[in-house]
């Protein structure tokens, strides 16, 4: 059974009088435990599809289909509750909580979960080890660079417990060194966490690491490849 | 421990949850992330506040000083007289058996004095003037009014408790009257039949109050010099007459705070038709209008310090929440809800509040401690007299603050500052998470 599966997801915007057409009728299957990357050139309608899956826009048509829960019924405050538990978000501006350190702000999704403080302080250390922050734990953003900070970002997605990771450009801000250990951290998790990751991308070093290439032209699926990532995950 | 321990999938959806602890963690941090704003936000609520506190510390001090001096040189906290009598005084309305009245009233045991008296309208006449004057017989040995009054002494002596021909007058009536100390007086009453009756009173002391109604009108006697014109008001013989007839009793009571109780006590214990008890705010009803127009101006400061301390919160919060929107959108795409992000900037509000609050009583409450110990001299800015509305302020004023007022004013301050903290805290629950992620 497929994890995600999108209905005829179209979605336009409204500038003045004119309609921009940003998604045009997107059918598309996703298996759980996948690593896809949406390529397309900038408004090829990456992002906006992105935003669709996670429940942060709404289509104007079709529908959105995750884990058997039709995402377009779903009111705000239910959407709200479904991201929490269902869904990994990595944006392309790190976009962690200034004011907590790398620790809390890994701990906040849990927080609002409800988990018992000890399960997430044990879950939210785990996870920023795995990534590589043991020692920097406790430093707010601020005193982190900008690879560490996507970093304690992936960890606060997988701590969650999420079905599905959507990361926007994870590596877009990052230099060459750290977004591939960053590419190399999440290819890993996915692969041992049984998580599903669903990127957009510019970057040929995310399209080198996916096992599934969507490409995305003027709001339509163009081409969508399934690629033997074997060799690649047996030499990490 | 391996990363596998963690792995699962949440198949139901609960709803978020967000700790209190980690709900004011956040709102306490966000609070401190502009250092400098938030102590400058908070230094004008503060001192805005504190200056509310001293402003009305000061007035209900001022207040309380007339109204005890009121009551210490009227009537007292609760007044026993006639029924009618504050509305149509007149001589001939009077308590006829004094003695059984007071004996009631001492069996009530009631904590503080007891002090009858007897309260005439008469004519105070010299070879030269003649004054309409109220004659006020009293127990001159321990009337309450002793206190305020015999200091005030400037001329001769305080009558002496065998005095029946002597008096005391004020100095604007010794004025008016030409009178000297040791100066013959004719005071005289009319009486309900329509004649007169006079005594001859011989000026014993004048005193210099500083409240004109007294120093003109008032003329002091032992209460058994008054009681002549009483018993010449029955118009009967002396031996069928009550001895002792008065017209009031006024009560001092020692825990002013204690007063509707005894008022309870008294009007059900004197419960008769013939017979009142009256409270000092109904005995002086312009007193009571006026502090109420002076209590008028004092919230009208309160006021003001109120917008201030409104608009000082709605800036800081509201500044922080604009600049936040893609902090906001991440945090709901996260999956806090709408309801939780109220909750957070709310929650800033509040805080903000308590330490402005804390802070303003901090400084406004030092402030009124010091001023509640050692006063403020407001004899310089009073010019030679303090008096108001028929009593006067004390020329060093003390600041008070009720435990009621205190209550008052903190919650008004932090109704005002939860308010201001709405509107942002609606703001940022509006935030879109696409919008703001967009910004």
């Amino acid at each position: 059974m497929a994890l995600l599966t999108l209905e005829a997801i179209s979605k336009h915007y409204r500038q003045g009088e004119i309609d921009l057409p940003a998604l045009k009728q997107v059918d598309l299957s996703v298996e759980p435990g996948e690593f896809a990357a949406l390529v397309g050139p900038s408004g090829s309608g990456k992002t906006t599809l992105l935003n669709i899956i996670g429940g942060l826009d709404v289509p104007n048509q079709g529908h959105v289909w995750l884990h058997g829960t039709d995402l377009t019924r779903l009111k705000d405050a239910q959407l709200s509750d479904f991201r929490l538990f269902q869904l990994g978000f990595i944006f392309q501006a790190y976009n962690l909580v200034p004011v907590l350190s790398a620790l809390e702000n890994v701990e906040l999704i849990m927080v609002l979960q409800g988990r018992p403080s000890a399960e997430r302080e044990a879950r939210a250390r785990h996870y920023l080890s795995l990534v590589g922050l043991e020692d920097v734990m406790l430093r707010r953003p601020s005193a982190l660079s900008g690879g560490q900070q996507q970093r304690v970002a992936v960890a606060r997605a997988l701590a969650a417990g999420p079905r599905l990771v959507l990361a926007d450009e994870p590596t877009a801000n990052l230099d060459s060194e750290n977004a591939t250990a960053l590419l190399d951290i999440m290819h890993r998790l996915c692969r041992e966490e049984k998580t599903t990751f669903i990127f957009s991308t510019h970057d040929p070093r995310v399209m080198e690491r996916a096992e599934r290439i969507i490409t995305l032209r003027d709001g339509a699926i163009v081409q969508d490849q399934h690629l033997n990532q074997t060799a690649y995950a047996d030499h990490n | 421990m391996t990363h596998e321990t963690f792995h699962h999938h949440t198949t139901d959806l609960p709803s978020s949850q967000l700790a209190l602890r980690m709900l004011l963690q956040l709102a306490w941090r966000n609070l401190w992330r502009h250092r400098k704003r938030t102590l400058i936000t908070l230094s004008s609520i503060a001192i805005g506040f504190s200056l509310a506190v001293i402003s009305i510390g000061l007035g209900d001090g001022s207040h309380n000083s007339m109204v005890r001096n009121a009551i210490q040189l009227g009537e007292g906290h609760l007044t026993v007289q006639p029924p009618g009598y504050l509305a149509s005084p007149a001589n001939h309305r009077f308590i006829p058996d004094g003695q059984t009245l007071a004996q009631q009233m001492q069996q009530l045991e009631i904590a503080g004095h007891i002090d009858p008296r007897i309260s005439l309208q008469i004519l105070a006449s010299t070879a030269h003037n003649s004054v309409g004057s109220s004659l006020q017989g009293m127990d001159t040995q321990h009337d309450q009014r002793i206190r305020l009054l015999k200091p005030k002494l400037i001329a001769g002596l305080w009558l002496e408790p065998d005095d029946q021909r002597g008096i005391l007058i004020g100095v604007g009536m010794s004025r008016k009257l030409k009178a000297k100390v040791g100066s013959k007086v004719v005071l005289m009453a009319g009486k309900q039949s329509g004649d007169s009756q006079a005594q001859l009173g011989r000026v014993r002391g004048i005193f210099a109050s500083g409240v004109s109604e007294l120093d003109d009108f008032l003329v002091l006697s032992e209460i058994d010099f008054a009681r002549y014109f009483l018993l010449g008001e029955s118009d009967s013989d002396v031996a069928d007459t009550p001895a002792t007839p008065i017209t009031r009793v006024a009560v001092f009571l020692d825990n002013p705070d204690h007063l509707n109780h005894w008022k309870t006590q008294l009007s059900t214990v004197l419960k008769s038709e013939h017979i009142a008890v009256l409270d000092w705010q109904e005995m002086m009803p312009q007193l009571v209008q006026f502090i109420i127009v002076d209590d008028a101006g004092n919230y009208i400061f309160l006021t003001l310090i109120l917008i201030m301390v409104g608009f000082g919160i709605i800036n800081t919060v509201l500044m922080s929440v604009l600049e936040r929107t893609r902090e906001f959108g991440l945090l709901r795409a996260l999956g806090l809800s709408r309801y939780h992000l109220l909750l957070l900037v709310f929650a800033e509000s509040l805080l903000l509040s308590v330490l402005a609050v804390t802070a303003g009583w901090l400084i406004g409450g030092s402030a009124h401690l010091w001023f509640a110990s050692q006063g403020i001299d407001l004899s310089g800015v009073m010019n030679e007299s303090t008096e108001i509305m028929g009593t006067f302020i004390d020329p060093v004023v003390y600041t008070e603050l009720s435990w009621a007022r205190i209550i008052q004013l903190t919650t008004i301050i932090f109704i005002t500052t939860l308010s201001s903290g709405i509107y942002p805290a609606i703001k940022a629950a509006r935030v879109t998470p696409v919008e703001a992620l967009r910004t």
